[in-house]
């Protein structure tokens, strides 16, 4: 992730099919997906609920490969405030974007991602940040190329 | 042995897993010649694909069709210390032997 990919920003007034929007924007821009991708992501969790609430205050949005994906990405958008995901049980303030084209090609995405995630203490710091550059410095200091 | 991580689409959130369950295994020093870690969708995962099935919790009545006493319910995924949890509670049950850290 670059400061192209990374956002902050309040949310306090996010649905969460908006702050899913607005962390996927970036991927729309780069055209890595298209805008259909972000229905498919929405779409997915009123089916089948918030399990991509994958820890405290955090989502992993994706949906299946299908020809709105152009490539392999992931964005993060952290909101200052937590936005509820679907309900009052899952307030979340990190919310990424994961795309992919197959069924393998991405899975170094996530080892690299996971580096960051069971790391509790910059999980921590990345919750505190309210700047893509303080993001970006902790990721800097993760032995992981996110 | 066989575990298998279950997720939705089978893309992502279930090889987190997957890769939890493995790393638990390696620090705890477990002989794995035996034991298989792998991932898929929901919709792969019959009885008879595995042993234990770990399955995020607000996917439980997705699995309704898999033995209960087989399948794991995670609160979070990234949680190491649960999955190592729950992967100790299995090779309890197995007499697999592990070293506790």
């Amino acid at each position: 992730m670059n400061a192209r990919t990374l956002q902050v920003t309040d949310g306090a007034n996010l649905s969460w099919e908006e702050a899913i929007a607005l962390a996927a924007q970036p991927l729309v821009d780069e055209k890595i997906i298209e805008p259909a991708y972000i229905d498919a992501m929405i779409g997915v969790v009123k089916e089948k609920g918030p399990y991509m609430n994958i820890g405290p205050e955090i989502v992993l949005a994706h949906a299946r490969p299908d020809n709105s994906v152009h490539g392999i990405g992931l964005s993060l958008l952290k909101t200052n405030s937590a936005v509820n995901f679907v309900d009052r049980e899952h307030p979340v303030k990190l919310w990424f974007v994961l795309t992919a084209i197959d069924s393998q090609s991405h899975l170094g995405v996530i080892q690299q991602l996971m580096t960051l995630l069971t790391n509790k203490e910059a999980v921590k710091q990345v919750l505190a940040a309210d700047s893509v550059d303080q993001i970006l410095a902790i990721l800097k200091g993760l032995d992981a190329s996110l | 042995m066989k575990i298998l991580a279950v997720c939705q689409s089978g893309l992502g959130t279930s090889f987190m897993v997957q890769m939890n369950i493995q790393a638990v295994l390696k620090a705890e020093n477990v002989d794995t010649s035996d034991i298989q870690v792998d991932h898929s969708d929901v919709g792969s995962a019959t009885p008879d694909a595995a042993d234990y099935f770990f399955v995020e919790s607000t996917l439980a009545n997705t699995v309704s069709s898999l033995p209960k006493d087989r399948v794991v319910l995670l609160k979070s995924l990234i949680d190491k210390q649960e999955t190592k949890a729950h992967v100790n509670d299995i090779l309890d049950k197995e007499g697999i032997q592990y070293t506790a850290e």
